[in-house]
C-alpha cells in the first residue's frame, strides 16, 4: 500500500492546496475555516473524500462539519483527539 | 499531475491567470489528449482547473483579450449545485469559452425559471441549465407513501417542468437543458413488495420517458438522459454528498453531465463540427500496412479484427447523419486505395470518405489540405488517431481542430470517439444526409476547374440555376442550421434557433427567402438565405447567409440583384441592409457596396447600415439563370 502522505499536518496541507486549489499558509491551519480566504462549505465533502482516498480510512463526515480548523479535520481523519483551539 | 494542471496553478500563483486565459484551452485539450489514462482521472483533474478557473472574474480576462467570447450559463436545480460549478468551469474553458455562470437560489428553481424578473432569466443565459435528482420526488414524499404517491410526485413535478418550458419558450433565451432523474436503489427498496417495487420502477421511466418527449414541443429544450451516463460513470449519487451537501448527483455524473451541456451550446450556436478525420494503421485496421501488407491488417469479423470493425460501423452511422470522413494516414497512397477498394473485411470504402490523404506530409498539412478540398474551416476537424505524437502536432499546429485520444486498447476506441459530442446538432435535416452527395460533386466541380479555360467560362459550364423564394414548412430546420453552421458569407454572424425561425416565417412584416442552387454536378440543395423585412416604402436585408460550398460562383449578387429587382417593380423606394463584421466574415465587407449600396455616413465600428436608391440595379451574373418567387406559394409559412 502507497503511503499516506496526509498523515502529516505538511503534506495534508499540500494535498489540501493540490485538491482544492487554495493558496494555505501552514500558520493558516489554525484558522477559522470560515475565515479562510476563498473558503466553500463545498470544499469540506472534498476534503473527506480526499483523506479518505490517501489514508484508506473511513472519515467521520459528521466531526468534520463540526470541526472548525483545517488542523482538526486533519486530527480527527488521524484518528487521534482534535486540538479543538 | 499534468502539465495542465501545473501550469495553470503557476499562473494562478504569479497573478497571470487572466492575462493568459488564451492558453487555457490548449492546455485543457493537453489535458483531455489521454488516451490510457482512466476517464475519472482526467475528469477530476479537468474539475480541479475548473476550481482554478471558476475564481477568475469574467471582466479581468476581458480586460486582457475583450475579443473572447463569454458564455453566460443559468444553473439551478432542485437540490444544490455547488458541485456542478468546478466542472462546468472546465468545460467550457475546453471549448475557449469565458463561463460567467449565474447560478439561482437553492431549491428555487420554479422561480428562477418562470419569473421573467429572476436574475437568470434578466442575465439573458446562452445555456440554462437545470439539475434534477431522485430527490425532486423524493423529497415530496412523507413516511409511509406508497408507489401511487410517488406517481402523483412525479406528475406534480412533470406540471412544473412544463411551465418552465413553456416560459422559455415564451421568453427565454438560449438553450435550456433538463435532466431525467436517475431511479436509485435506496428508494426502490424502500418497497418490500416486489410487485410494487416493479411497478414504481415502471411509472419511473414513464415519467422520465414523457420528460424526454418534451423536446419534441420545444425546440429550445434538450432533456439530457442521464441513465447512459451513469451506465458509464456512476454511480448516480453519493450518499453523503446528498444528505450533507445537498447535492442530488455525484461528482463523477455531474462532470459528465457538464460535458454533454457544453455540447448542447456548441450545438446552439454553431459550432458543430463538420469531419471526422481518421488515421488509417491500428485506427481503422489492426496492424500496419506498409509492413503488414493488406493480408497482415485485420478489421473483419475476428479477435484481432472486431474492436476495428466496431470502429467503421461507428463512423458510417456518423457518416450518414451527415458528418463528413477523411483520411489522413502516413502510407503510400497505392496499397491504401487498393485496401479501400478490395479488402473483403473494410467497411468503409473509398466512396464512404471525401478525401483521402495518404502520403508522407505532416499531419497538420494534410488536415489543412482536407479542410480546403472541402471549403470549411479546418477548426470544423475532428482527428482520431492512436499516435499521440500525431495528436500533439495537431493539436499546436491546428488550432481549433478537436482531437479524438485513440489508445492501446482498440475495444475503446468506439467510446473514445463517441466521448465528446463534436458532431451533436439540434436537428439532422435531409441535407445532412445527402452531405456527402454535395461534397463528391464539388469534387467533380474542381475536377472540371482544373481542366483549364478562364474562371468565366468554367461559371458557364456549370450551368448553375438559382432558386429563390420563401422557405416551405419542411425548410424551416435547414434555414436555421444554415444561420448556425456559416460563417465565411454571413453578413451580421448573428444565429437563428429554430424556434425564432418559425416565428420570423409567422410575422408579416418579414420576408425571409430560402435560396436553393443546382447545376449540372447535381442539386445543392437549400445553400443560403435572405432574411429581409417589410418597413413602409423600403425593404431591409437584415442578414444575409450561404454555405460556403457555393461561394465564389455569383449566386449571393445574383440574390441581392434579384430583391433590389424585386423591390424596383413593387414601387419602393430603397432596399436597406445591414453588416456586422465577425472574426469570420471579413471577405464580406466590400460585399454591399459592390452592389451599389451606399453606407450610411455615421457608421463606425463593427456593424455598417447601407442604403440602395434603387436608380441602378446591377443586372444577376451573367452566368446564372434565376428563378425568383418573392410571393411564395401556398405551401410557404
Amino acid at each position: 500500500m502507497r503511503a499516506d502522505r496526509t498523515a502529516g499536518l505538511a503534506g495534508f496541507l499540500d494535498a489540501v492546496r493540490e485538491e482544492l486549489g487554495l493558496d494555505l499558509t501552514e500558520e493558516q491551519a489554525g484558522t477559522d475555516i470560515d475565515l479562510l480566504p476563498e473558503w466553500d462549505s463545498v470544499h469540506l465533502l472534498r476534503l473527506v473524500m480526499l483523506l479518505e482516498r490517501e489514508s484508506g480510512r473511513a472519515v467521520p463526515v459528521g466531526a468534520v462539519l463540526a470541526a472548525r480548523s483545517l488542523r482538526e479535520i486533519h486530527a480527527l481523519a488521524a484518528g487521534g483527539p482534535g486540538d479543538t483551539r | 499531475m499534468t502539465v495542465a494542471l501545473e501550469e495553470l496553478r503557476t499562473l494562478r500563483d504569479t497573478g497571470r491567470l487572466a492575462a493568459g486565459y488564451p492558453r487555457v484551452a490548449a492546455l485543457l485539450a493537453e489535458l483531455t489528449d489521454t488516451a490510457d489514462r482512466p476517464d475519472a482521472e482526467t475528469a477530476d483533474e479537468l474539475r480541479r482547473c475548473g476550481g482554478l478557473l471558476a475564481r477568475l472574474r469574467p471582466q479581468d480576462v476581458l480586460a486582457h483579450h475583450p475579443d473572447t467570447p463569454v458564455a453566460t450559463v443559468a444553473v439551478t436545480g432542485h437540490s444544490g449545485t455547488a458541485q456542478l460549478t468546478d466542472p462546468l468551469v472546465a468545460e467550457l474553458a475546453r471549448h475557449g469559452l469565458l463561463p460567467r455562470l449565474v447560478t439561482g437560489d437553492h431549491g428555487a428553481y420554479l422561480r428562477d425559471l418562470t419569473d421573467p424578473d429572476s436574475p437568470l432569466r434578466r442575465c439573458g443565459p446562452q445555456l440554462t441549465l437545470c439539475v434534477l435528482g431522485a430527490d425532486a420526488v423524493h423529497d415530496e414524499l412523507r413516511a409511509p407513501w406508497t408507489v401511487a404517491d410517488a406517481e402523483q410526485a412525479w406528475h406534480r413535478l412533470l406540471d412544473r417542468l412544463h411551465a418552465v418550458a413553456a416560459a422559455h419558450h415564451a421568453d427565454g433565451t438560449g438553450a435550456l437543458v433538463l435532466t431525467t432523474l436517475p431511479l436509485p436503489r435506496r428508494l426502490t427498496h424502500q418497497i418490500v413488495d416486489q410487485q410494487q417495487r416493479a411497478l414504481l420502477g415502471a411509472v419511473w421511466r414513464e415519467c422520465n420517458a414523457r420528460l424526454l418527449r418534451l423536446t419534441a414541443e420545444h425546440p429550445a429544450l434538450t432533456v439530457v438522459d442521464l441513465d447512459p451516463l451513469v451506465g458509464e460513470s456512476g454511480p448516480a449519487t453519493d450518499p453523503r454528498l446528498a444528505l450533507y451537501a445537498r447535492s442530488a448527483l455525484s461528482p463523477a455524473i455531474l462532470s459528465a453531465l457538464a460535458r454533454e451541456a457544453v455540447h448542447v451550446l456548441r450545438a446552439r450556436q454553431g459550432l458543430t463540427k463538420k469531419c471526422l478525420v481518421l488515421d488509417l494503421d491500428n485506427t481503422l485496421w489492426d496492424g500496419v500496412l506498409g509492413d503488414d501488407g493488406p493480408d497482415g491488417i485485420a478489421c473483419g469479423a475476428t479477435l484481432r479484427g472486431e474492436p476495428y470493425a466496431a470502429l467503421q460501423r461507428v463512423a458510417k452511422q456518423l457518416a450518414a447523419q451527415g458528418v463528413l470522413l477523411a483520411v489522413s494516414s502516413k502510407n503510400d497512397p497505392g496499397p491504401v486505395a487498393g485496401v479501400l477498394r478490395d479488402h473483403p473485411d473494410m467497411t468503409l470504402r473509398a466512396d464512404d470518405f471525401v478525401s483521402v490523404q495518404a502520403g508522407w506530409q505532416p499531419k497538420d498539412a494534410a488536415l489543412r489540405d482536407i479542410a480546403g478540398r472541402l471549403g470549411i474551416a479546418a477548426d470544423a476537424l475532428v482527428f482520431a488517431d492512436d499516435t499521440a505524437a500525431e495528436r500533439a502536432l495537431v493539436r499546436h499546429r491546428v488550432p481549433g481542430a478537436a482531437v479524438v485520444p485513440l489508445g492501446r486498447e482498440p475495444a475503446r476506441h468506439v467510446d473514445r470517439l463517441l466521448a465528446d459530442g463534436w458532431f451533436d446538432t439540434p436537428t439532422v435535416t435531409d441535407d445532412d444526409r445527402h452531405r456527402v452527395r454535395h461534397y463528391r460533386a464539388a469534387a467533380d466541380r474542381s475536377r472540371l476547374r482544373e481542366a483549364g479555360g478562364s474562371y468565366e467560362q468554367y461559371l458557364r459550364e456549370l450551368g448553375i440555376e438559382l432558386d429563390i423564394s420563401p422557405p416551405r414548412r419542411h425548410e424551416l430546420h435547414r434555414m436555421s442550421q444554415l444561420s448556425l453552421r456559416t460563417n465565411q458569407f454571413n453578413l451580421t454572424g448573428e444565429r437563428v434557433p429554430p424556434e425564432r425561425m418559425a416565428a420570423l416565417c409567422a410575422d408579416p412584416r418579414q420576408l425571409p427567402l430560402a435560396v436553393r442552387v443546382r447545376d449540372r454536378y447535381g442539386d445543392s440543395g437549400l445553400v443560403g438565405a435572405v432574411l429581409a423585412r417589410r418597413d413602409g416604402a423600403a425593404l431591409h436585408i437584415d442578414n444575409f447567409f450561404l454555405s460556403c460550398r457555393v461561394l465564389a460562383r455569383g449566386v449571393e449578387h445574383g440574390c441581392v440583384s434579384a430583391l433590389l429587382a424585386h423591390a424596383r417593380d413593387r414601387g419602393l423606394s430603397a432596399v436597406g441592409a445591414r453588416h456586422r463584421a465577425t472574426r469570420s466574415n471579413g471577405r464580406t465587407r466590400g460585399f454591399y457596396p459592390s452592389l451599389g449600396f451606399v453606407p450610411r455616413a455615421t457608421d463606425t465600428g463593427e456593424e455598417t447600415h447601407y442604403r440602395h436608391d434603387l436608380a441602378e440595379i446591377p443586372g444577376p451574373p451573367g452566368h446564372l439563370s434565376v428563378r425568383a418567387d418573392f410571393e411564395g406559394d401556398t405551401d410557404a409559412c
